[in-house]
């Protein structure tokens, strides 16, 4: 419980700091030393319920079976937040430029990965509840966090009305599903406990199935997703896209898996499949519209949660494999080229002309990482897809869904290189807002090579399960 | 049928009635009034399922607080049918349909429903503060400090929206 306590002890450090120390700079510092310090306590975490494992003494019920911390969840909190902290070093000199609140912008993320760590270990409705709703009202804020930008105040209304009424959808779930049940343990479930199905538990499913489905922006619950995604400033485009999403995939499973294991396949296959069809559909096919790079890549996210799908219909062990593995290698993926994409002063496709003559660098780890995006092998991509197909493949009845999955890959293939293509082979003058500093090169450089590394040796990620 | 089931059906019907009017009446001040009377009879129900405290909060903190600041912003904000967006049919219908086929799936879906009983232990002292507070700090210790971590997170947020940027415009200057 170590971490859970530290992210809220660091957001109150974070605003404290925002009181005393008047240079924005060291705001980044501080943070980066907060996030490695929580990366430590993780470990930790879990080298202590390791040790206690060993020696049978390790329950991973805790506050009465509220949470259920074990290996496969802290492991996923250790990854979550070495994520984050890369993503402090390589965009923190853009989080500054935001506005003037510095301080409480790093306190903000340090509050959602306190409903992060509640999401990867919820064993309780309640717990679920809240951890979504810590993870989101940071969320409208940041989106809203650039003032002088009225897209930015758009995408935060949009944002947080929509986010209301999802939450009342999934308020009205979990009700539907206490006086179904009687309870709100995800593993006391049961829909057949009276012989026939419980209708009134299904409905609830219904509703908590619009309600997350909203959180991750599968279609059609995806409409806020673009605006808010372009709208926000881009360095928490790149936060909300990546580790708040993929927390969300984790919860999203874990309740498939096993809170609603009992439930009818059908529900898996064809509700969730339709889903997910309609999701990599919409997703793929409005992103070749695009002429943004960052509206590309909000239509990209949603055509990732598409391939993130597949993970909730296995609700396997090969899908919660495939989980980490996609969490990671979209996460670090996708704060890499929101990374680079930060560099640069146009967003557009033609931003992007050139850019391998004048920084060879940048248009290196654009590249690796637009790869792993499109599922390129040798790249984290490539087994990260394998692995959720391959979960999605045992349950009975997908065989079309993944052939359908393979060709919008393909369709995924023509934006992803459109803007690899912009950068090596047209001309033109990109021009950079910051300079690229040894720091961001390091970052980047650590960022690129994870993703081939993990793209060669995907079981390194699996060491913990 | 007895007393208690005809209260229980008055209080339903008071509170179903107040809630459409909340959502059709053209007025928002209206629509926050009748919030206020769906209030009511929700603390009627918590009454009737023993849980007082709950009903005393229910109208201290919503229909008292909550609502009076509702009334407020909305008074300031001046709103009225004329300022009210004009939305198109086309988006009328497709509301409509929506919802329509929402409530077609619940009602059907909750026709065929076989409701279990929950068994309530030491039902008469359960809404009592003493056996609440027992409660709250001892099975759902977590979530309520959880809460708290929620609310902290609300409170730096509305700060940062709230605030005016003028820090930043001196040091540019």
């Amino acid at each position: 419980m170590k971490p859970l306590i530290a992210t809220a002890v660091f957001a109150i450090l974070m605003m404290f700091a925002a009181l005393t120390v008047k240079e924005k700079k060291s705001f980044t510092h501080f943070a980066a030393i907060l996030m490695l310090g929580l990366v430590g306590l993780n470990v930790w975490e879990l080298a202590d319920y390791n040790r206690l494992l060993a020696s049978a003494q390790a329950s991973p019920d805790l506050f009465g079976k509220m949470l259920r911390v074990d290996n496969y969840a802290l492991w996923f909190n250790v990854l979550m937040s070495s994520c984050s902290f890369f993503y402090i070093l390589l965009v923190g000199r853009s989080i500054e430029k935001v506005g003037v609140h510095v301080g409480e912008y790093y306190a903000l993320h340090f509050f959602i990965l306190c409903g992060v760590f509640l999401l990867s270990t919820y064993n309780n409705l309640l717990i679920l509840f809240l951890g979504i709703e810590i993870l989101s009202i940071p969320q409208y804020i940041l989106s809203g966090s650039d003032k002088r930008n009225l897209k930015s105040s758009e995408a935060s209304l949009k944002y947080f009305l929509m986010g209301a009424f999802s939450t009342g959808i999934l308020l009205m779930g979990i009700v539907l599903l206490y006086g179904a049940m009687g309870t709100f343990d995800i593993h006391g479930f049961n829909f057949y406990a009276t012989g026939t199905l419980n209708i009134m538990g299904v409905v609830g499913v219904l509703f908590m199935l619009v309600a997350l489905g909203f959180k991750v922006s599968a279609a059609p619950m995806h409409f806020w997703t673009p605006d808010v995604y372009d709208g926000s400033p881009t360095p928490f485009t790149a936060f909300m896209a990546t580790i708040v999403k993929v927390s969300v995939f984790f919860a999203f499973m874990r309740l498939f898996m096993e809170g609603f294991a009992n439930l009818d396949p059908y529900w898996k296959v064809t509700v969730l499949g339709t889903i997910t069809v309609l999701t990599l559909l919409i997703g793929n096919i409005t992103a070749v519209y695009q002429q943004s790079v960052k509206r590309m890549l909000a239509y990209s996210s949603i055509a990732q949660a598409g391939f993130m799908m597949f993970v909730v219909i296995g609700s396997n062990a090969m899908a919660m494999k495939g989980m980490i593995i996609y969490a990671v290698a979209y996460t670090l993926a996708t704060v890499g080229i929101f990374g680079v994409l930060l560099k640069l002063k146009d967003y557009t496709y033609d931003g992007f002309n050139g850019l391998a003559k004048k920084h060879p660098f940048l248009a290196l780890i654009a590249s690796i990482c637009l790869m792993s995006l499109a599922g390129i092998p040798l790249t984290a991509g490539f087994f990260a897809k394998w692995f959720v197909i391959a979960a999605a493949l045992e349950q009975p009845g997908t065989f079309w869904l993944v052939i359908f999955a393979l060709v919008m890959a393909a369709v995924s293939l023509y934006y992803y290189f459109k803007v690899i293509m912009a950068m090596y082979f047209k001309t033109g003058e990109p021009e950079l807002i910051t300079p690229v500093t040894t720091m961001d090169k390091v970052v980047m450089a650590i960022i690129g090579s994870a993703v081939i590394v993990f793209g060669i040796a995907p079981d390194m990620l699996l060491a913990w399960i | 049928m007895s007393l208690h089931d005809i209260i229980f059906w008055i209080l339903s019907l008071w509170a179903i009635v107040c809630a459409i009017f909340v959502v059709i009446s053209r007025n928002p001040v209206n629509s926050v009034l009748f919030l206020i009377a769906t209030f009511f009879a929700i603390s009627g129900h918590y009454i009737l399922m023993n849980a007082q405290f709950l009903a005393i909060v229910n109208i201290i903190v919503y229909a008292g607080a909550i609502m009076v600041l509702f009334l407020f912003v909305i008074m300031l904000m001046n709103l009225n049918t004329d300022t009210e967006p004009q939305k198109s049919r086309l988006v009328h219908f497709a509301a409509l349909i929506s919802a329509g086929s929402l409530l077609l799936v619940v009602l059907s879906a909750f026709r065929k429903a076989e409701l279990t009983q929950i068994p309530v232990t030491d039902a008469g002292d359960i809404g009592l503060i003493k056996v609440l507070g027992k409660t709250l700090f001892d099975h759902y210790v977590l979530p309520f400090e959880l809460s708290s971590v929620l609310f902290l997170a609300a409170m730096v947020g509305a700060m940062v929206i709230g605030r005016k940027e003028v820090v930043e415009e001196k040091s540019t200057k």
